[in-house]
Order: C-alpha cells, then sequence, then structure tokens
C-alpha cells in the first residue's frame, strides 16, 4: 500500500503467512488431479472434445497454481521467521508444485490421441486414476492438518496426527506404484489390439499419472520432515 | 505568574498536540491487538482504552513526568526560570515536529525517545551557553533511560515467550478444540486491554505533560506534586486523539493483523502492559510500541505466530539511532531562536 496515511504502526512486525497461501496451492493441485480425472473418463468414452476442454482448464488451474508458488517465495525474504524452517518449506512446495505440472502434462498427452485398446485396460486406468486422485486428496487432508498445527502451535497430539495422514499416503502411493506396474504389463501384453503406437501412448500414460501420486508423496515425506525438524 | 501566561499557554498547547498525536498512533498501536484478535470491537476498545489510559495518566503517570521535566536537566540549578520555561516549550515543539515528521513517513519512531532527546538537547544548549555545567546534566539517569530502552524489548520478548509457552503446553497442547480455548482467552484479552491502557497512559503522558509541569514548577505555579489537572490534561488529550484519529489506526491495524489470535494477543499484551507498569514503577519513560514489538517477537520465538518479520529489527534500531541527536538539535535550535526572538 503506497498511500501515505498519518500512522505509525506496529504492522510491519506481522509478515503474511505462507501457511494458508500453502493449502490453497495444494487445493490447486487437488483441482488439476480432479480435472484430470474427469479428463480420462472422457478420454476412456472417446469424447476428445471434452478432454480438449479440460486440458485448457487444467492449463489456467496450473498457472494459477504457479502464481501462488510465486508468491510464496517471493515473500519468503530472509528476515521472516517462521515456526518451521523456511528452507523446508520450499522444499516442500516444490513436488508440491509438480502436482499440478505432471497433471498438466497429463491432460496434454489424452489430447494428442485416441484411445484404442480392450476393455480391460480401460478398467486398469480408471483404477489406477481413482486410487492416485484419493492419494492426493489425502494429501491435501495432510497439508490443510497445518492448519490445526499451527493453531496449537505443533502439540504433540497434532504432530502425530498429521505424521499419521503422511504414513497414509505413503501406503496409497504404493498402492498406486502396484497398479502402474501390473497396468504397464498390461498395456504391452495388448500389443496387438492397441499397436506398437497405442502402447508407446498408453505406457506414456500409465507413468505419467503415476507421477502424480508420486510427487504427493513426495511432497508429503518433505512436510514430515518440516514438521520434525522444526 | 498567571495560568494566562502565554509561555504557559504555548506549553499546554503543544502538550496537548504531543498528547493527541501520542494517542492517535501509540496508544491506538496497543490497542490494536485487541481488535486483530478478535476480542473486542473497535467502539469497546476506545471506551476502555478512554476509561483506563485516563486512569493510568492520572494515578500513576507522575514518576514518568518527574524524570522527564527534572531527572535530565537539572532545572532547579537554573536561576532564570524564564529560560527553563522556554528551553521546555523548546524541547516539546521540537518532539512533536519529529514526530509529525516521522508519522507522515511512517517511521516506528518513539515519542519517548523524542521527548527524552528533545530535553536533552534543551540542557545542552543551556550548557553551551553557561547557564549551566555540562557535567551538571544528569548523564547517570539519561544513562538508565537509554539503558531500558535497549532493556524494555528485550524483557517483553522474554516475558511474552514466557507466558505463551506456559500457555502452549499447559493448555493449548492439551485441549480438544483449541479454538474452543482461544474464545475463552476472549475475555482475558479484555483484561489486559485495559492492563495495557492503563500502563500506557501511566508511562506515555509523561512525554507530553512533563515539559509543561516542569514549566509551571519553575514559575512556581506547581509544587513538588504535580497538579491533578496537568495529569488529567495528558489524559485528556491521548484519549481525545484515540477517538479523533486512532481509531483508524486501530481499524488499518486490526483488519489486518488476523494471526494474532486471544491467546497470543494476550500473552503479548499482557508482557508489555507488565513491562511497561514495571518502568512507570522505577520513574523510567520507555516506548510502549517497542516494547509491544519485543513481545510480538517473544510469542514468535514461542512458535506462536505464522509470520514474524524481523526485519522491523533493524528499523527500530536506526530509529533509536536518529531519534535522539534530532530531537535534541532540533530543540537546541529552537530554544536559541526563542530566545532570539526574546521570548
Amino acid at each position: 500500500m503506497i498511500k501515505k496515511e498519518y500512522i505509525r504502526s506496529v504492522l510491519n512486525i506481522f509478515a503474511t503467512s505462507p501457511f494458508k497461501p500453502l493449502v490453497l496451492h495444494a487445493n490447486k493441485g487437488g483441482d488439476c488431479v480432479r480435472k484430470l480425472n474427469e479428463s480420462l473418463s472422457a478420454f476412456c468414452a472417446g469424447d476428445m472434445e471434452t478432454v480438449e476442454a479440460l486440458n485448457r482448464e487444467i492449463d489456467v488451474i496450473e498457472h494459477e497454481a504457479d502464481v501462488i508458488k510465486q508468491t510464496i517465495r517471493s515473500e519468503l525474504s530472509s528476515s521472516i521467521m517462521l515456526p518451521v524452517h523456511a528452507n523446508d518449506l520450499l522444499n516442500f512446495l516444490k513436488p508440491q508444485d509438480s502436482i499440478s505440472d505432471d497433471s498438466q502434462e497429463v491432460a496434454f498427452w489424452l489430447t494428442v490421441r485416441k484411445f484404442e485398446g480392450p476393455d480391460e485396460v480401460k478398467e486398469g486406468f480408471r483404477e489406477l486414476m481413482d486410487k492416485t486422485l484419493a492419494t492426493v486428496e489425502m494429501y491435501e487432508t495432510l497439508v490443510s492438518s497445518l492448519g490445526e498445527l499451527l493453531e496449537t502451535s505443533f502439540s504433540k497430539r497434532d504432530v502425530e496426527d498429521t505424521l499419521e495422514l503422511v504414513v497414509k499416503v505413503e501406503e496409497m502411493e504404493h498402492q498406486v506404484d502396484v497398479i502402474e506396474k501390473e497396468l504397464v504389463r498390461l498395456v504391452f501384453s495388448n500389443e496387438d489390439n492397441i499397436g506398437p503406437l497405442g502402447v508407446y501412448h498408453l505406457a506414456r500414460l500409465v507413468r505419467g499419472i503415476g507421477d502424480i501420486a508420486d510427487k504427493a508423496e513426495h511432497s508429503a515425506d518433505r512436510l514430515r520432515t518440516m514438521v520434525l525438524r522444526r | 505568574m498567571s495560568l494566562f501566561d502565554p509561555l504557559v499557554l504555548l506549553l499546554i498547547a503543544a502538550g496537548l498536540y504531543m498528547a493527541w498525536n501520542i494517542g492517535a498512533n501509540d496508544l491506538a498501536n496497543a490497542m490494536g491487538t485487541s481488535v486483530g484478535s478478535g476480542a473486542l470491537s473497535i467502539k469497546q476498545v476506545i471506551i476502555i482504552a478512554g476509561v483506563f489510559e485516563f486512569a493510568g495518566a492520572v494515578l500513576f503517570g507522575k514518576r514518568v513526568t518527574s524524570t522527564i521535566a527534572k531527572g535530565i536537566v537539572p532545572i532547579d540549578s537554573i536561576l532564570d526560570p524564564h529560560l527553563v520555561a522556554v528551553g521546555m516549550l523548546a524541547a516539546i515543539l521540537a518532539a512533536g515536529f519529529w514526530i509529525t515528521l516521522a508519522t507522515f513517513y511512517n517511521l516506528p519512531v518513539s515519542t519517548t525517545h523524542s521527548i527524552v532527546g528533545a530535553v536533552l538537547g534543551f540542557g545542552l544548549m543551556a550548557a553551551y551557553n553557561g547557564i549551566i555545567g555540562f557535567g551538571d546534566i544528569k548523564w547517570a539517569v539519561l544513562g538508565k533511560i537509554v539503558g531500558s530502552w535497549l532493556v524494555s524489548p528485550l524483557l517483553g520478548a522474554l516475558l511474552a515467550y514466557l507466558i505463551f509457552s506456559i500457555i502452549r503446553y499447559f493448555i493449548l497442547q492439551k485441549a480438544d478444540d483449541p479454538y474452543n480455548i482461544e474464545k475463552k482467552f476472549v475475555i482475558l484479552q479484555t483484561l489486559t486491554a485495559c492492563y495495557i491502557a492503563f500502563a500506557h497512559g501511566s508511562n506515555d503522558v509523561a512525554n507530553a505533560v512533563g515539559p509543561l509541569y516542569a514549566g509551571m514548577n519553575v514559575l512556581d505555579m506547581a509544587g513538588l506534586s504535580i497538579p491533578l489537572w496537568v495529569m488529567a490534561l495528558g489524559g485528556i488529550g491521548m484519549v481525545i486523539g484515540l477517538a479523533t484519529w486512532g481509531y483508524r489506526v486501530i481499524e488499518t491495524i486490526g483488519t489486518r493483523i488476523t494471526e494474532l489470535t486471544p491467546t497470543r494477543g494476550f500473552s503479548a499484551e499482557f508482557a508489555t502492559a507488565s513491562v511497561v507498569v514495571l518502568h512507570s514503577y522505577s520513574s523510567l519513560p520507555i516506548s510502549t510500541t517497542h516494547t509491544l514489538v519485543g513481545s510480538v517477537i517473544g510469542v514468535g520465538l514461542a512458535g506462536g505466530l505464522a509470520a514474524v518479520d524481523l526485519s522491523v529489527i533493524g528499523k527500530i534500531v536506526v530509529s533509536w539511532i536518529v531519534t535522539v541527536p534530532i530531537a535534541a538539535l532540533t530543540s537546541a535550535i529552537i530554544f536559541a531562536g526563542l530566545l532570539g526572538v526574546g521570548l
């Protein structure tokens, strides 16, 4: 605020909290994955128009997430004192940002080629996407638990609750890994139906979706470091 | 000498302006934290501040007022009472000028530091003119005052750290619903709002009426005990400042400090008020605002705040170093000028 007011105040001592935008940023990642989930359904149904439309929507959300990330970074100057280490916070912001980045990439890859393949592959994708979305949503719950942590200024019980959520995210990500591997095998075993190009496309999609869950797990792990090392 | 001596009237006017400014900014800052945490509405804060600020000034403000009036410059050893009255007028004008400038540029300058610097400037000018000796200025008292400016924010930080740590350990971390605890602290914060207003009144009233009392004392209009109406004048001036301008400052602070929940606000305010009252008791003029900044940092150090910007410390230190010489110099120049025009 440039406006000159006839005021001497203590306001400057209160810096903008990075934690609220951090939760907002995590939710943007979640929004991307929810849109991606819709996009995958449309992809499986052969509705490429919707896939295109959703791809553009995800682009917009990903950009919003980037803006929030930049704001958080720019406001964390060295004079800001947080209840956690600022470096740990930035270290966990980075993989969290990749959730929306990776969703954007998969959303794009969905637009480049129509789905051709048997129903069992479709079901495999459905299962992979559902589990990934569930992982990311669990991750969102984890990040929003930071609010409670700050409120009690890291009470032992709340820290334990948060750490339990971290473990849940890790377990779910592991399940995604298992589904991912099976699905890749399934895709390759259907090479005759899908064709080499189709196999390449679908394998790439599988990896892309799996990466999203990876990033959620990675951020959860960094978040744990941040909470424990404070 | 009559109360309607132009010199006394000028001292009263300048004192009222100073009181208005203190009420509009410093008192508003101290009270703003209660509004920020949602404990009180602006209207409630102004009423509480009005009552307790006035009470603090009238009931507990005399010690610090004495220090400003007689503690730094030995006015009793200046034979010509006229010189003292003019010097004190110069001091309060200089302090008022510097505070006005600082407020325009939103610098964290303390009225206390300004008035102490300004009174010192008058003393130095008097010594320069051979009215008193340089050795007559009470350097030991001045040293104690400046020392207390360093100690008070640190003490605020330490006390706030301890208070919040206790609340955190024994209450917040054992609670099932921290939000419920915050609600209960709203009541306690109403009490600390009264406490901090009282504390502020007891210490900062001196910045406005110290020079006035000094002038009246040497002109034989006030004896060893400070007339009640002088303290009341300061109290009223500060309350008017709060009511006519301070509410805007409170509004600004209240809407922007959302991090300071009632438990945090309580800790910071209780620590600040205690440190200030302690200094009022010891007759030492300190900055309530700087103590409050120290206390907020203390709460932050105890892990109570999401984000604290420590760059304010640097600005405050700079304002310390700059304020005393500038106020002293301006005061000395105004003093020489007033004598020059034959006042």
